[in-house]
């Protein structure tokens, strides 16, 4: 439970928001979108933390009941969640250049031909 | 063998993917083996759901199938499982039949496309993402089918890039689609804090007894981003952009396929993992997001100019029709909801493919161009009008069924509560389908009826490949309405029983000592009495025999057709020419002609123009309902200004909703 | 074998399909009478009605060029077996109907499918002017169906207080909670539901001055532009059937506890009480306003007329 590390990620998805909320450049939409990934994958991390807890990276012998480590399963689901945000980032990032090639335009109250 | 049978909804899903990848690999040569391929993973995926049924909806088993076979330890799951109650499996009946139509359907609608091979490749990953968000026990794997399909779905939706706005609207339904995406995924960290799990089962038994402020709030997160995937209000813009400039095919699946998972999400999220659908907040709120989407939706639909916008923003008004059934907490809601979620996939699939015929044999989708194809184009023309029967809810076609159970749940309802809010949802439920009704008359009306526009005299009707998987819908549109009380026997009770029967889920994963242990409920439907025994057999009966009754009496008091008679002269007998008149031979020679004018040069077959010059003047798309639209066009007006085509604005609507949502959360739930 | 005869019996003559049309031409003719009366003319016999279909009959029908003939020669027909159904759902005094448990709803519905019957009839001609009439036919369906369905609600409410749901969607509990409680009617919390529905009544039939859809001043008749011949004959003759059918619906609704037990005086009863009612709201509208402009007819019926139901459906609901 770190305070400070979930007061960050609220704070991370909320400028995100605030990004692709207001922000008119399709660039800077594409980043508030990858802030919210960050601040997404920052709670997860964070959620599996214990306090005084080790890596929880073990050889056969060295795993006891003893051992006190941080939990992994939010490891996981952060590393998978890395890679979506990789693969969400890549994909509006190429609909951006196909959109500029088209429109001729980054911004995004000029790019509303559909509408109503 | 019913060993192998639990191992079904694995190899269906990997059959999918196996074929998306293998179509990759094999495909880019020749169209052949890739259409090949690409059938035989549709239809192997679509013949193992049905093999399911036996054990699913007639024996009332519940599939649990663990990845690897890692089996819970201690009581706590450890592995990622995959199960299969009656819910899943109704919904995955509802997702491989729709895939298959469309797949079917591509192999010809697409065929002028290239990079085709890229096309069957996201397409059979985009079923295989969905099969497996209904199929999964596990939370963090629905999240992450939710990116594949919401990735391959852009991805699909922008195919024709060509195409004026797909760019555009694959854009914004990508950017607003991740804000909902990432809320699932906030809602899953929130739910892992608390309970540490994340398989749905144990999750179901974990939070009967143990739910507070945190868990509120992921109900929060997990709701909106479930919603954000059936397109609620106020995200519904994003279906109607990506809808319109969707190949037809496409559109099929995400209107009736995505939308349906969002709709499942929200289900197995109230009915199973939370249970608190008996308490009033939740059913208020469930119940007000789908009135809004359906009202709002509807009255959109009028503005539109554009064929498929159009049928997109009904689509929407539909998912809230379910979604407001859902809401309403008994058992009776549910069973509707769930009928018209699947009525709504079979004819609203069928709509958006009679809505790509048209566009791929006219290139048009503009209301106010097109006009009169009935005469080029009869087939579609006979399958758009029992799709849009249905919609309306027409008897004796299922959309009529389901709606009548949505009416008689919602009125039921305010009844048991005393509650009027419930009234005014029944009451704008049936309002919302005469508007449905009055929308599909103008567009009827525009495309079909009404004077052809001399643009589009070449048309021909659409091929035989791409009229079969129409007629498979329209057969199933008709089938399902008129057996309206076996549909609900075998194919809804089941699933009602399965969604409120959480004890069974959870004992099927976990093992029946541990749903014990933690005091999950077993409860199973209440029994549902339908108000009206509606009987559709009795009707056809009934208006059978009146109907012959008055074609025979029609048949014997017909007229003899008369024939054309020619002009004055040409019977002049041969007598005295009396001073003045016209030579006879000249004058038959001039009857003679006349009497050879066909039908086609005829004038009285003309339309009537009260005495103008004939012209092409069709009064359809825009011109229509000008007396309804007068009195609501401070409405309109708004509306249209709000749904303003910018990106940042949609995301604000989604992210308000969000908050709007958490609040509520936080203070009374 | 007698079930049989007399199920066709029921279905052909009485209330069945020669019962339904002589009484709707019946009730036109004499609406005709009385408009002319009242305006100080003659006017034409009360047969007329029957010339008029006769006449229609015996004339060449004219299929345009660019009609579809399938479902412009079936439109008419459709028309006239789906009013022909509704009616046997309302019981007429004596409750001879064929009622089930949800026939309030496929009355609605099958009162729709009429509208829409004509809808695709006048889109099956191809004319410019029938599409104008269709959107209007489908504007005024709009128009009345809120108040409608919530006048029925209303009733339903009323007589289904003692049943399990709290509501009934059943004509012949409707027509058995009124004989066991008094009319409809008699109830004050009806009366505001009672004028709605007299106001519904020639919205839903088409009668001036709420027959926006056949103006025959405005957009040469609209909806019926193209039709000629047998057709046109069943069209008029499923307008008349609409005012037997709606002036029934009134009947069963809000006077259904009077009945005599005797057939011929409860066939009597309604015939007496059908012409009451068309003479009260539809005559004599007739005889006095102009037609209403199609966007009067939207705001009057979804502000005025929705708020009497409305009223009535608050005022049962308080007071169960």
């Amino acid at each position: 439970m770190i305070i400070m590390n979930y007061i960050a990620s609220f704070i991370l998805v909320g400028l995100g928001i605030f990004c692709i909320a207001t922000k008119r450049n399709l660039l800077k939409i594409c980043i508030g979108s990858g802030l919210i990934d960050y601040g997404c994958n920052l709670l997860i991390v964070s959620v599996g933390f214990h306090d005084g807890g080790t890596a929880p990276i073990f050889a056969i012998r060295e795993l006891t009941r003893a051992s006190f480590f941080v939990d992994p399963v939010p490891q996981a689901l952060t590393l998978t969640s890395i890679v979506i945000g990789a693969c969400s980032t890549a994909m509006t990032l190429s609909l951006i250049i196909m959109i500029k090639k088209q429109y001729g335009t980054l911004k995004a109250d000029k790019i509303r031909r559909l509408k109503g | 063998m019913s060993e192998f049978i639990s191992n079904f909804p694995i190899l269906a899903i990997m059959s999918l993917f196996l074929g998306a990848f293998i179509t990759s690999l094999l495909g880019r040569k020749n169209a052949v083996v890739r259409n090949v391929i690409v059938f035989i993973s549709m239809a192997l995926a679509l013949i193992m759901m049905l093999a399911l049924i036996k054990p699913v909806f007639i024996e009332g088993k519940v599939i649990g199938y663990w990845l690897g076979n890692w089996a819970p330890v201690a009581d706590w799951a450890i592995g990622i499982g995959l199960e299969v109650d009656a819910l899943s499996l109704f919904f995955g009946l509802i997702i491989t039949v729709a895939v298959f139509v469309s797949g079917t359907y591509s192999f010809t609608y697409m065929s002028h496309d290239d990079s085709l091979v890229n096309y069957y490749t996201l397409f059979l990953m985009l079923s295989g993402s969905v099969l497996g968000l209904v199929l999964s026990g596990d939370l963090f794997n629905m999240f992450v089918m939710i990116e594949i399909m919401t990735f391959t779905a852009v991805a699909l939706t922008a195919f024709r890039n060509t195409y004026e706005g797909a760019l555009e609207g694959a854009l914004k339904y990508l950017v607003v689609g991740a804000l909902g995406s990432s809320s699932v995924l906030i809602g899953t960290a929130l739910i892992y804090s608390q309970l540490h799990t994340l398989n749905l089962a144990q999750i179901t038994a974990l939070l009967t007894n143990d739910q507070n402020i945190v868990t509120g709030i992921a109900f929060a997160f997990l709701f909106i981003g479930f919603g954000t995937k059936a397109f609620l209000f106020p995200f519904h813009p994003l279906a109607a952009d990506a809808h319109a400039v969707a190949p037809a095919s496409i559109s099929l699946m995400i209107s009736g396929v995505l939308t349906k998972c969002g709709v499942y999400g929200i289900i197995r999220l109230v009915y199973c993992l939370y249970q608190n659908i008996d308490r009033p907040f939740v059913q208020y709120l469930v119940t007000a997001f789908g009135a809004v989407s359906m009202f709002i939706c509807v009255t959109m639909a009028f503005n539109q100019h554009n064929f498929k916008r159009l049928l997109a923003f009904h689509s929407i008004s539909q998912v809230g029709y379910v979604i407001t059934a859902v809401g309403l907490g008994t058992s009776l809601g549910l069973a509707s909801g769930l009928y018209h979620a699947m009525n709504h996939t079979i004819f609203k699939g069928l709509l958006f493919l009679t809505a790509g015929a048209v566009q791929h044999m006219t290139g048009s989708l503009d209301l106010d161009e097109l006009g009169g194809l009935s005469k080029k184009m009869p087939r579609t023309c006979i399958l758009f009008l029992i799709g849009a029967a249905s919609i309306s809810g027409l008897p004796p076609f299922n959309g009529f069924g389901s709606k009548w159970m949505i009416y008689q749940a919602a009125f039921e309802k305010s009844s048991q509560t005393g509650n009027v809010f419930f009234l005014v949802v029944c009451v704008t439920a049936l309002i919302t389908s005469v508007l449905t009704l009055a929308s599909f008359v103008k567009v009827a009306q525009s495309v079909f009826f009404g004077q052809l526009n001399p643009k589009f005299e070449n048309t021909k009707e659409v091929p035989l490949a791409m009229r079969i998987p129409m007629w498979i819908l329209a057969i199933l549109c008709i089938v399902t309405g008129i057996f309206p009380g076996s549909v609900a026997n075998k194919l809804l009770m089941p699933a009602v029983n399965a969604a409120t029967n959480t004890r069974a889920y959870v004992s099927a994963m976990m093992g029946e000592a541990y749903a014990a242990a933690h005091q999950v409920v077993h409860a199973g439907a209440a029994d549902v009495q339908l108000i009206g025994v509606y009987s559709p057999m009795s009707w056809m009966l009934l208006l059978l025999s009146i109907t012959s009754a008055v074609c025979l009496v029609a048949v014997l008091g017909s007229p003899e057709k008369k024939k054309l008679e020619p002009v004055v002269g040409a019977n002049v007998p041969n007598g005295p020419m009396t001073p003045g008149s016209i030579p006879v031979t000249s004058q038959s020679r001039e009857a003679d002609e006349r009497e050879l004018i066909t039908d086609d040069l005829d004038p009285k077959y003309e339309s009537f123009f009260s005495g103008e010059h004939a012209e092409y003047s069709q009064v359809g798309g825009s011109d229509l309902f000008w007396g309804f639209k007068k009195n609501w066009r401070h409405y309109f007006s708004f509306m249209h200004e709000w749904h303003s085509g910018i990106l940042n604005d949609y995301a604000l609507y989604g992210a308000c909703s969000l908050a709007l949502t958490l609040l509520l959360c936080v203070l009374f739930l | 074998m007698t079930n049989v005869l007399l199920y066709a019996v029921h279905l052909f003559l009485f209330p069945g399909l020669l019962f339904i049309v002589v009484m709707g031409l019946l009730l036109a003719g004499i609406d005709r009478k009385l408009v002319a009366r009242m305006q100080n003319r003659v006017g034409a016999s009360i047969l007329q009605p029957w010339y008029d279909f006769l006449k229609c009959c015996g004339k060449e029908t004219i299929i345009p060029r660019h009609a579809r003939k399938g479902l412009f020669l079936g439109a008419p027909v459709a028309c006239f077996v789906i009013l022909i159904s509704a009616a046997l759902f309302i019981p007429v005094f004596g409750g001879l109907s064929m009622s089930f448990e949800g026939d309030v709803v496929v009355i609605l519905y099958l009162l729709t499918a009429a509208g829409v019957a004509i809808i695709v009839g006048s889109a099956a001609s191809g004319s410019p002017f029938a599409g104008v009439g269709l959107s209007r036919e489908m504007v005024a369906m709009i128009s009345y169906e809120l108040p409608f369905v919530l006048v029925l609600l209303a009733v339903g409410a009323l007589c289904g207080q003692d049943s399990a749901y709290g509501v009934t969607f059943s004509m012949d509990e409707i027509v058995r909670w009124q004989t066991e409680n008094g009319s409809s009617l008699l109830h004050p919390a009806m009366i505001p539901a009672a004028i709605a529905m007299l106001f519904v009544i020639p919205c839903e039939i088409g009668m001036h001055p709420f027959d926006i859809a056949e103006a025959e001043t405005e957009i040469s008749e609209g909806t019926l532009t193209e039709y000629s011949g047998a057709p046109l004959g069943v069209f008029k003759l499923c307008h008349c059937v609409k005012m037997y059918v709606m002036t029934a619906l009134f009947c069963a609704l809000f006077l259904g506890g009077l009945s005599t037990g005797i057939l011929l005086v409860d066939a009597l009863l309604e015939v007496v009480f059908c012409i009451i009612v068309t003479f009260l709201c539809m005559t004599v509208p007739h005889a006095i306003c102009a037609r209403f402009k199609v966007e009067q007819v939207f705001k009057f019926y979804w502000t005025f007329v929705s708020a009497l139901a409305l009223i009535s459906l608050l005022l049962v609901w308080i007071m169960r």
